[in-house]
């Protein structure tokens, strides 16, 4: 068994996801993974919210989506950051950052 | 690509390509499972183990992929589209309940898309003249002489058009009017309109050809000229471009045609096919008849800008000095500006709304019909909608499917009831009596289409709410725990309401056809004065040539005399104007002897030649008819109606006494002797009291127009004998065309005419309304006797006895019906108020209408009650009881 893993918290899902794609494109299963791996096994993406988060985030037009053959020549659906994709993880990476150490003060100083 | 562009896209390509759209989510999902299955195999899981875990992991694939799609943002869409599908197949499975709501709907909307096309293009278009607002229509006023709205005098009309500054111009016209055309074909008769030269300037109309009047034409000058109308170019110039230049006789007159309307201009849907200028002698100017008599019909064009009120007061300013200008003639002459569009659908406007009201409450009564029929229906469906709650679906999901439904419904009915509406709209125009609508045509455009739109959407909420709300109100458990006994009370109320409601627009709608239908009765049934039956009214008018009195006067008497003499025919007179015909002209009178300010105003004036009184049977009560010794030369002599000789002559005798048409006798007044006193006759048709009213000798006075009265002794059509007529009138002149002809009995009903289709239309809807309501008061009462089965069962296994069962039922309809119409009679009291000028010798809240229609209702709405009642007593214990 592996260690139990926390669910991604909301809201930072789609964060998390922008800056995945911001290595390269990816299909799905490849962004859970890569997400699992890098946070060392602590975050674990919910297939349930994986799709609609993506989903959102084509509406959104922050990612591209386009059916590619993968290494293993399988069709696959990749998704890739574009220009306002790159933008927004800007953005939201500073958001984040604020937001992390304001909590961290208040932990700390309480 | 702009990033809304791109998501339009992505949610267009969802929708409109589902599959696909599926499909590729499938595979994503399905990849994602695979790659799943073989990483936890690389970590040493079996294969089996590997696809669980994998599965395990990923979570419910179902809610996933739903998840995937509310994020689409797309779901409401699908859902209606998901809903509308169901919709279509419950209707579909249900053909009978489903068409009879299809069909109540339909002829809601129908009746309502009718009535609205013609109350659209009667009421809310615009006249169709460019700036129409700013239109408006000069009348005159005289309190004196009880005139509202009359036509103007010339000169008062020219001092309005030089004085006021308001207006931008002014024109008038002479309304009616005929001539005899020849010159081209056949001698024919024409329907012409005297105008002045500005008229078609200030309505905004263009000639389609050649050219029309300038303002100089307004008096004479030249040679005569004539428009024609776009029928008549066709019609009898073969819509030749050479029509234009060429002339014509118009009554004997040498008349050019320089101009040709174009096929859209109406005005007021009259059929007048040629128009040529008043052409007044400068000289009337100054005289005093140009300013007496009033035969003119004036539109006035404002100044941009300036409103109808503001021109108002300037122009009651100039009325005003006119009035201490002229004051022989103006005194009392008030004037009133109103806007042409109004002053054209006066008549009209009452009973157009008033049907739109009827059918306003038709389309109330369909609806509750069919309310009625969706409730059964989702109470039918209570548990299918509570397994449904139990499994997780939304409340606000199941009342969105419920209206869904009631929509498609409505929206199927609605298109049948537009295209039903359509052609109710062309029966109408070609039912309605003539003239009645003063517009050309009645189109179904935008707005009305619109308007059915939006109504038909009101219409499907309005009976779809209440059976919507029932299928999601309601607790899983308590509906599947009670079954369908707990539902009863609950459904029984919202029936309750339906019928109550039913009733009471059925009493409304059908006391107002009552009343109306006691109208059209009263009005068949008032005397005349005359005995129209077997008479033939024909027109003719003489050319000049016969400019003459003594040559009119010779022409008519031969013409008498050879159609008194025809086979078939008892009798003959001639009339400036018929019975029916309206009124010739008025003035005021004088009678000898009275003080010089005990004059009288507004009498009637007719010329009639022997014979009419006999022709017609007017009655003569006192004194002598006039003879063919009354002629030029002979003592002037009048017989009057009884009408003037009650209210001028109380107790006294009139016959002997004199009378001249002058307020103020001078010199020059002609006195007339009174020979004789004949019955009242409705001269402006069967609605109109009598006026008082003078009878000339026609061998005294002498005019161009006449029309003949031909009494026929067989029983047969009158107008058999219009062959012989003309043969007789072509003998005397090959060049005289018959104008009207029409049998007097036709011209007595045709006054009422418009009365009558108002009636009938309102007693269809009121009858539909009546049918729906009782269909709606079975149906419900039906469903409660049905309900309440099994308690009938046991009450009659206890021994009730039958008539106490069905007592229970009728005692609840009995208190529905009481309900429904104490509500409706105190709607109708207040509603009928509003239709008292549609109203002849009724009262708006006449008792005999109101106990007849309750009467009528209550009874039915009873039977209607008793009868499942009656079949819900006779269960079968046994069977009752079972039914559970």
């Amino acid at each position: 068994m592996r260690p139990p893993a926390s669910d991604v918290l909301r809201g930072t899902l789609d964060l998390l996801i922008l800056r995945t794609l911001a290595l390269e494109p990816m299909h799905g299963w490849g962004i859970a993974q890569r997400i699992q791996q890098t946070s060392r096994g602590v975050l674990d993406v919910n297939q349930g919210s994986l799709y609609p988060a993506l989903q959102r985030l084509e509406l959104r037009g922050a990612i591209d989506a386009e059916w590619r053959t993968s290494d293993h020549n399988r069709r696959a659906r990749y998704y890739r950051l574009t220009a306002a994709g790159r933008r927004a993880l800007g953005a939201e990476t500073e958001n984040w950052r604020r937001y992390v150490s304001a909590v961290n003060w208040i932990l700390e100083g309480a | 690509m702009s990033a809304v562009l791109r998501a339009l896209r992505i949610r267009l390509r969802a929708l409109l390509r589902p599959q696909v759209a599926r499909r590729e989510l499938d595979e994503e999902m399905r990849l994602h499972l695979e790659l799943e299955t073989e990483a936890n195999r690389r970590r040493g899981m079996d294969p089996a183990e590997a696809r669980r875990q994998a599965a395990v992991t990923f979570g419910g694939l179902d809610m996933a992929k739903e998840a995937h799609r509310d994020a689409l943002g797309i779901r409401w869409i699908e859902d209606t589209i998901t809903d509308a599908r169901f919709a279509l197949r419950t209707v579909a499975k249900n053909p009978v309940l489903s068409g009879a709501a299809m069909l109540t709907i339909a002829l809601g909307i129908g009746a309502n898309t009718a009535i609205f096309s013609v109350v659209n293009a009667v009421i809310l278009r615009p006249l169709p003249f460019p700036h129409a607002d700013q239109l408006v229509m000069l009348s005159e006023d005289n309190p004196e002489k009880g005139w509202r709205r009359q036509t103007a005098a010339p000169a008062n009309y020219l001092d309005w058009k030089e004085r006021v500054h308001a207006f931008a111009d002014v024109a008038a016209y002479e309304p009616g009017g005929g001539a005899t055309m020849t010159g081209e074909g056949e001698p024919q008769r024409i329907s012409l309109r005297g105008v002045t030269g500005n008229y078609f300037t200030v309505l905004g109309v263009r000639p389609a050809l050649g050219r029309v009047f300038t303002s100089q034409e307004t008096w004479q000058s030249g040679a005569p000229v004539a428009v024609i109308s776009d029928r008549m170019w066709r019609d009898v110039f073969g819509a030749a471009a050479t029509t234009v230049g060429k002339s014509v006789a118009i009554n004997g007159t040498r008349t050019a045609i320089v101009g040709v309307l174009p096929a859209s201009f109406s005005y007021a849907a009259d059929t007048v096919d040629v128009w040529r200028p008043v052409a007044w002698d400068p000289q009337n100017r100054g005289q005093v008849f140009f300013r007496r008599a009033h035969w003119l019909r004036v539109i006035a064009r404002l100044q941009a800008g300036v409103t109808p009120r503001a021109a108002d007061a300037e122009f009651q300013t100039v009325v005003r000095q006119l009035q201490t200008e002229y004051t022989e003639t103006n005194r009392f002459m008030g004037a009133d500006l109103v806007p042409l569009h109004e002053f054209l659908i006066g008549d009209v406007r009452t009973p157009l709304l008033l049907l739109q009201v009827a059918v306003g409450l038709l389309l109330l009564i369909a609806c509750a019909n069919v309310g009625n029929i969706l409730l059964v229906q989702a109470v039918g469906r209570e548990r299918e909608a509570s397994l449904r709650l139990t499994l997780g679906a939304g409340r606000g999901r199941l009342v969105r499917q419920a209206l869904t439904e009631s929509l498609v419904l409505s929206a199927l009915g609605g298109i049948a009831g537009v295209t039903l509406g359509w052609w109710g709209t062309r029966l109408f125009a070609a039912l309605q009596p003539n003239g009645m609508l003063p517009v050309a045509n009645v189109p179904l455009d935008v707005r009305v289409l619109v308007a059915m739109v939006v109504l038909t959407t009101a219409t499907g909420l309005l009976f779809g709410i209440a059976p919507a709300l029932w299928s999601a109100r309601r607790l899983p458990a308590e509906v599947l725990r009670e079954g369908e006994r707990g539902t009863s009370r609950r459904v029984r109320r919202w029936g309750d309401m339906l019928v109550v409601g039913e009733l009471a627009f059925a009493l409304m709608l059908t006391v107002g056809a009552g009343l109306l239908l006691q109208s059209v009765r009263r009005l068949e049934q008032v005397d005349p004065g005359v005995d129209a039956r077997g008479v033939l009214a024909v027109g003719i008018s003489l050319p000049s040539g016969y400019d003459s009195t003594p040559q009119q006067i010779s022409f008519f008497d031969a013409l008498r005399e050879n159609v008194r003499a025809l086979p078939g025919v008892t009798d003959a007179g001639l009339a400036l104007v018929p019975p029916f015909g309206g009124v010739g002209y008025t003035s005021d009178f004088h009678i000898a002897g009275r003080p010089a300010n005990e004059y009288g105003t507004e009498i009637a004036h007719d010329y009639v030649t022997p014979g009419y009184f006999s022709t017609l049977r007017i009655p003569l009560l006192a004194g002598r008819l006039l003879t063919p010794a009354d002629r030029a030369g002979a003592v002037p002599v009048v017989v009057i109606n009884q009408a003037l000789a009650r209210k001028y002559f109380p107790g006294e005798d009139p016959v002997g006494q004199r009378i001249t048409f002058d307020k103020v006798p001078d010199s020059t007044s002609v006195w007339r002797t009174i020979v004789g006193v004949v019955g009242d006759v409705r001269q402006q048709g069967l609605a109109v009291e009598p006026l008082i009213e003078a009878y000339e000798a026609f061998a005294q006075n002498g005019n161009s127009y006449m029309t003949l009265l031909v009494r026929t002794g067989g029983s047969g059509d009158v107008r058999a004998l219009v062959p012989a007529i003309r043969n007789v009138v072509a003998r005397l002149d090959p060049t005289l065309a018959l104008a009207q002809v029409q049998s007097l009995e036709h011209m007595e009903r045709r006054s009422i005419a418009s009365q009558r289709f108002i009636m009938l239309l309102l007693v269809v809807f009121a009858a539909a309304g009546f049918v729906l309501a009782m269909v709606g008061v079975y149906a419900v009462m039906a469903q409660l006797g049905r309900r309440r089965t099994r308690e009938m069962g046991i009450r009659i296994a206890l021994g009730a006895r039958m008539g106490e069962l069905q007592w229970l039922v009728v005692r609840h309809g009995l208190r529905l019906v009481v309900a429904g119409l104490t509500i409706g009679a105190a709607g109708a009291l207040a509603a009928t108020r509003a239709i008292r000028a549609l109203l002849y010798q009724v009262s708006p809240g006449d008792p005999p209408t109101f106990l007849a229609v309750l009467v009528l209702l209550a009874l039915t709405a009873l039977a209607a009650s008793w009868l499942p009642a009656a079949r819900a007593s006779r269960a079968d214990p046994a069977m009752a009881l079972r039914a559970e």
